[in-house]
């Protein structure tokens, strides 16, 4: 996975430059069609905190969740600090949201293993583990696949992962979803549509 | 506090989560291409990280997790959600199969947030790669193909 990670991080120091079509030219807030399956559910799971953590957010803030592990070299590398400058940048508009992961290595993202990578991203960044029951409803919830593709000499065990990111309300209900390929400044702008339309 | 009066309207006024749809049926022919490289640009301009040039890179990208997507002809990109039999959005061995191929794909489209998201139920045809542009850019990037002397 060197060939990945590398041209990741080259996207990233290059902060993810602008898209060339619809993904990142539309600025305007919420819209259109649901999806045809259902996203989102009920489940509980443990913090890096050690604390006990539902779909709900605590705060009473808007949360976006996405499904990966804290030492990952590929998509979370991008997804992840993605979400974290989105809650930046909707912090200064007075938006609450907090970015959440729910790992799917739970064997490397015990609640201590993931508590410096996610600090480093943010401070307010939230990884959530489980027994392997918790998980899966969890997976179930969201549809999200994962396997183990092979493992690498430097970064451990590499899995392949659904990587979306979803936009859920302080109840935890999934108001949409997100490619990760998005940039902070198009997901912020999609997130603030929703809090928006129900200020 | 302002932030959970606004979370808490929002979930007032969409508590329900994100269910069916009726979508509309489409038929679209366009190149699979690899999400991240596209959008972010740094491997070049849009031209670079298509086809044979590229394609080494979408596999490794796929395989990462990063979503596929439909350029279609007239320059849209739709992201895939589902592919026929592959229930996810990248990764799987048809994702893997199809990057950077150019085929036809019939499926239901939804549009949220200005993005176009796609579920294909059925590649109705299947050209292989048909834009032999590492002619013209070589492997984009260099380094997508390891050097065995390293």
């Amino acid at each position: 996975m060197r060939p990945l990670a590398l041209c990741l991080s080259l996207a990233l120091v290059a902060g993810a430059a602008g898209a060339h079509d619809s993904a990142d030219d539309h600025p305007g807030p919420a819209a259109a069609d649901a999806l045809p399956f259902a996203l989102g559910g009920p489940f509980r799971l443990t913090d890096q905190h050690g604390r006990s953590r539902s779909e709900a957010d605590p705060e009473g803030d808007l949360q976006l969740l996405f499904f990966g592990y804290a030492n990952c070299p590929s998509i979370c590398s991008a997804a992840m600090p993605m979400m974290a400058q989105t809650a930046d940048l909707l912090a200064a508009r007075g938006i609450g949201v907090t970015p959440v992961m729910i790992t799917v290595d739970p064997a490397r993202d015990t609640p201590a293993g993931m508590a410096e990578p996610l600090a480093e991203l943010h401070p307010d960044f939230i990884g959530l583990t489980g027994s392997e029951d918790a998980l899966r409803r969890a997976y179930d919830a969201f549809q999200v696949e994962h396997e183990l593709v092979f493992e690498d000499p430097f970064d451990g065990p590499i899995y392949a992962h659904g990587s979306f990111v979803y936009l859920l309300d302080a109840a935890g209900a999934v108001l949409t979803l997100m490619p990760p390929v998005l940039t902070p400044e198009r997901a912020a702008a999609i997130v603030a549509g929703y809090a928006e339309r129900g200020a | 506090m302002k932030h959970r009066m606004l979370s808490a309207a929002v979930a007032a006024m969409m508590a329900t989560p994100v269910l069916a749809a009726e979508g509309e049926r489409v038929q679209i022919t366009g190149e699979m291409i690899d999400t991240w490289c596209y959008y972010s640009g740094v491997m070049g301009g849009p031209d670079a990280v298509q086809g044979t040039a590229h394609h080494t890179c979408a596999l490794w990208c796929s395989a990462g997790g990063i979503p596929v997507g439909l350029l279609a002809e007239d320059g849209t990109v739709y992201m895939v959600l589902k592919i026929e039999g592959d229930d996810g959005s990248a990764g799987g061995d048809t994702q893997l199969r199809l990057a950077s191929h150019t085929i036809t794909a019939d499926g239901m489209l939804y549009t949220r947030d200005g993005i176009n998201y796609i579920v294909v139920e059925d590649v109705v045809s299947d050209a292989g790669i048909t834009n032999p542009n590492h002619e013209d850019f070589g492997p984009v990037p260099g380094f997508a193909i390891p050097d065995p002397n390293q």
